[in-house]
């Protein structure tokens, strides 16, 4: 009996204290789902995009990623807004942005002196040795950087690059001392302040960056901005907090970021309505038209600088089997049906029953943002006609007439039914796409045009980096194709349809298009010693993008980049839809954010009132 | 444990280690097979920063060289090496990164679903026919017939946006209840209605009938005899439950922002981050094989009678 009455007695104290661990946990667990309390100050949640692949300033290529990096570091040069809101490039760890020196040899050496205080996150001195050590690390080929060709424009970047490099290719650049950086370009570039502003640009330490995950934790994270990186759970939110040793600390606004990583948009609006996020970057296309109903104020569409386009494989034969046109006359006959197809596509149907992101209709392939000199828009000076922008007018008006017009060409080549107003010879072609329902329901609205006059345009998806690869190997015959700018110079939208470029995924001048010598170019009336007639498009068009690229007057080299994209359209290869406009939510609590052209955004002078 | 069991304990050890090597070798094969490369981007990389890159990685060798480069590492020093595209982190910190939520995640939603699903099935099975069962039933239906991304969706319409009392974003403690009630639901409604006609059944036999022909009161016969017997189906289901939940999470990570494994390995195939899809695939496949393995074994020691031969 007394044994059995112990047992009972041990199985209250067993019971009293699971009942204790059952309160202990549950404490534990209300002291875990309790809201932290952050120590005085301000700070906002915001959410770009998913995990970044990388944070390194040389390795990162991602928007989202460039904007986490504009906040940690601090190169010769930064965005920032003027007096008026206008944005402007400034000085930021250097003391002014100085004007180049021209040498003997046509290449342009500045020197910029850094600030005074500058101090990496860890204390240690900023120094300019630590510039030229990162701009070399970023330019080499052991690297391998995505971005590593925004240093072209240094000297000794070809060599590098050479297929056999000569001894010690390096770039041309140095610290003459701790406070001094010398750097020798090419040859003049216009868009040079706004490359020392890019985060391929800033700076790093040899010591720093020796171990090859430091840009993956806090703790090894070293970096000379406005914001030290003070937490990373991956896959869920990296937390940025004001740097004390940053010289410009007293400017900054916003004690503490937390960029939360998510690339599901209904998640992202759910964060947004609940009051979590302050700042959402991406909004489900489906919800566009009640969002920016509701959230009248707090929806924006910003421009962003790039293309949304239909590349044609220029070795595709579309001509019928009984045409008989070979080479050059081919060509020809190819490129005016090419540029026909594009006249039958309404572009405002496009933006507005399919985008909804109040993207614009595109007539051109330089992309809406761009500027001349003159600080006119590049888009609205393209082509030759007075009456619209660009190669043809996309105005709701025109839409017929394109349409008649396009009918009429494509009758010198095609057999025309009058009955059935329909084409019955034109070869069926085959649209590729990434998979993905917005260009999935492009596709099907070329598709419909097409359909509608007899060509048919079968559809075909393929995953995003099988795609890649396909349009890269020229095994399409229509793609969909989208470029977004690196800087705001139309350069970066035109060297890549040379020859060896590895983005011309059109095939220009390879393959049987090569051989082809359909193209002219006569430049002397722009003083410019290039005249070629009937040249091949390594003759004109490789040669014209040399000649921009080696151009010193800015008037002239704008002239020239105009004249290249006329080229560039001639062929019809390119079929622009529309320009890329960039959809944001930002809390109407939130005042001081702005966002760059490039779609960086800037949290540092935020408030939340 | 007799030497036959042990026996055939040993055995399946041998199948599953098997199973895992095939599934390492067809997963390594396909995936060099599939077009692209780690290093495509959208904007072109040169050829020789390609080529450098390659070399880093060993990429430039033969396949069959990499793959039993790579058998070895795994093998002998459980060295998943590093990711290609998350550059600087290892794939073994990824997965463990991921693992420690998905493994929170799915153990408290199979616990969740276990005990109310069995609860709720024993409910429905002893009040048969009644309004309470037909309840029951018409719930589980539903919840089974469900799939996650609706039922997470209206979980985060209503909780974290109308009443607005739940996080939307998993990346906090709170932010996971959640996930986990989207994870449960499912198996939950399975494991109640597998109670319940197992229960049924038991209530059934012949012994039930002498147990209460002999006068046991009703709770022991339940507790006793009834709810342990009926329970073997759902054994033999919760080792691969836990084992889906934690792998097939992905839709509700992907809905919740859950830093979990499911997402990784989804972007991992995308990004054709060679050595993270191996990493990921080897610890999914491990855990599969290792819960089916279990809940074989444990059906073995509730039920003597089954013969494992």
């Amino acid at each position: 009996m007394e044994v059995q009455f112990e047992n009972i007695k041990f199985e209250r104290e067993t019971k009293m204290k699971k009942i204790l661990a059952l309160v202990l946990a549950m404490t534990m667990v209300f002291a875990l789902a309790a809201p932290s309390v952050f120590a005085d100050g301000s700070s906002i949640a915001v959410c770009l995009a998913s995990e970044p692949d990388t944070l390194d300033p040389a390795l990162n290529s991602a928007v989202d990623g460039a904007t986490l990096v504009s906040h940690l570091f601090s190169g010769l040069a930064k965005w920032a807004q003027d007096e008026n809101g206008a944005l402007v490039i400034v000085p930021d760890a250097a003391e002014e942005l100085v004007e180049g020196v021209v040498n003997e040899d046509g290449t342009v050496t500045y020197t910029y002196t850094l600030r005074d205080g500058l101090k990496w996150s860890d204390g240690k001195p900023v120094t300019a040795a630590d510039f030229a050590f990162a701009w070399q690390r970023a330019a080499s080929v052991e690297l391998g950087a995505d971005y590593g060709y925004m240093f072209e424009v240094v000297d000794g970047y070809a060599d590098i690059w050479a297929e056999e490099p000569p001894e010690g290719a390096a770039l041309n650049v140095k610290a003459i001392d701790d406070k001094t950086l010398e750097v020798t370009l090419a040859n003049a570039v216009s868009y040079w302040n706004e490359l020392l502003a890019f985060p391929t640009y800033f700076p790093v330490r040899e010591d720093v960056v020796a171990n090859e995950g430091w840009a993956t934790d806090p703790a090894t994270y070293v970096s000379n901005g406005a914001y030290i990186m003070t937490g990373w759970n991956h896959n869920s939110v990296i937390t940025l907090e004001k740097n004390p040793n940053f010289v410009d600390a007293d400017s900054i606004l916003m004690d503490k970021i937390e960029f939360y990583l998510s690339d599901d948009a209904n998640n992202m609006v759910a964060n947004f309505k609940n009051g979590t996020w302050q700042l959402i970057d991406d909004v489900p296309t489906n919800e566009m038209a009640a969002l920016k109903a509701e959230y009248p104020d707090e929806y924006i569409v910003a421009g962003q600088i790039g293309t949304y386009y239909v590349c044609w494989n220029v070795n595709e034969d579309i001509l019928p089997a009984s045409s008989g046109l070979t080479g050059v006359e081919a060509e020809n006959a190819r490129a005016e049906i090419r540029n026909a197809i594009s006249l039958l596509f309404d572009r405002n149907y496009i933006v507005e029953e399919i985008g909804q992101a109040g993207q614009v209709p595109a007539s051109s392939f330089v992309a809406m943002g761009m500027t001349n000199p003159d600080g006119s828009q590049f888009y609205q000076t393209a082509g030759s006609s007075e009456e619209f922008d660009g190669y043809y007018d996309v105005s709701v008006d025109a839409v017929e007439s394109n349409f008649d017009q396009a009918i009429e060409v494509l009758k010198k080549y095609y057999t025309f039914d009058e009955s059935t107003f329909t084409f019955t010879d034109f070869p069926s072609m085959t649209y590729l796409y990434n998979t993905s329902e917005g260009h999935k329901a492009i596709g099907e609205y070329l598709q419909s045009a097409l359909a509608g006059i007899g060509i048919t345009m079968n559809l075909e998806n393929q995953e995003w980096a099988t795609f890649l690869n396909t349009r890269k190997n020229g095994d399409y015959s229509i793609a969909r194709n989208g470029w977004l700018a690196d800087y705001n110079d139309p350069i970066c939208f035109l060297d890549m349809w040379t020859t060896a470029s590895g983005n011309n995924d059109v095939q220009f001048g390879k393959g049987a298009h090569a051989d082809v010598a359909a193209y002219s170019l006569d430049l002397t009336d722009l003083g410019v010693d290039v005249k070629v007639e009937n040249g091949t498009w390594a003759d004109t068009y490789d040669v014209l993008i040399k000649t921009i690229k080696g151009c010193t007057d800015n008037e002239i080299r704008y002239e020239l980049m105009h004249r290249a994209e006329d080229l560039l359209m001639s062929t019809g290869c390119i079929c622009p839809l529309y320009f890329y406009t960039d959809t944001y939510m930002i809390s109407k609590d939130v005042d001081g954010f702005f966002a760059n052209p490039l779609g960086y955004k800037y949290f540092m002078y935020c408030t939340i009132g | 444990m007799s030497p036959k069991t042990l026996k055939y304990i040993l055995k399946r050890i041998g199948l599953a280690i098997l199973t895992v090597w095939v599934v390492i070798t067809v997963t390594f094969f396909v995936m060099h097979a599939v077009p692209g490369g780690p290093f495509m981007s959208e904007k072109a990389v040169s050829p020789a920063a390609q080529a450098a890159l390659e070399a880093k990685y060993g990429l430039d060798k033969p396949l069959l060289e990499q793959y039993f480069t790579y058998l070895k590492d795994v093998v002998t020093r459980f060295d998943f090496g590093p990711s290609l595209k998350q550059r600087g982190r290892m794939v073994i910190d990824i997965i463990r990164d991921g693992m420690k939520t998905s493994v929170k995640l799915g153990v408290v939603a199979a616990c969740m679903a276990g005990i109310v699903g069995i609860v709720l099935g024993a409910v429905a099975a002893l009040r048969r026919n009644k309004i309470i069962d037909k309840i029951i039933m018409v719930i589980t239906t539903a919840f089974v017939s469900m799939p996650s991304f609706i039922m997470g969706s209206l979980l985060l319409a209503l909780f974290a946006i109308h009443w607005a009392i739940l996080p939307a974003n998993g990346s906090t403690s709170k932010g996971l209840i959640l996930p986990i009630i989207t994870l449960a639901l499912y198996p939950m409604a399975y494991i109640t209605r597998l109670t319940r006609s197992s229960m049924l059944d038991v209530l059934g036999q012949d012994y039930i009938r002498t147990a209460k022909a002999k006068g046991v009161s009703g709770v022991k016969i339940i507790f006793g005899h009834a709810l342990k017997n009926s329970l073997i189906p759902v054994i033999t289901y919760f080792g691969p439950m836990l084992a889906y939940i934690v792998t097939g999470s992905l839709v509700v990570e992907q809905i919740f922002a859950v830093p979990g494994i499911g997402r990784a390995f989804v972007s991992s195939i995308t990004n054709r981050d060679y050595p993270m899809v191996m990493g990921t695939t080897i610890v999914l496949a491990v855990l599969i094989v290792v819960m089916n393995l279990i809940s074989d074994i444990m059906y073995k020691i509730i039920d003597p009678r089954i013969n494992l031969e």
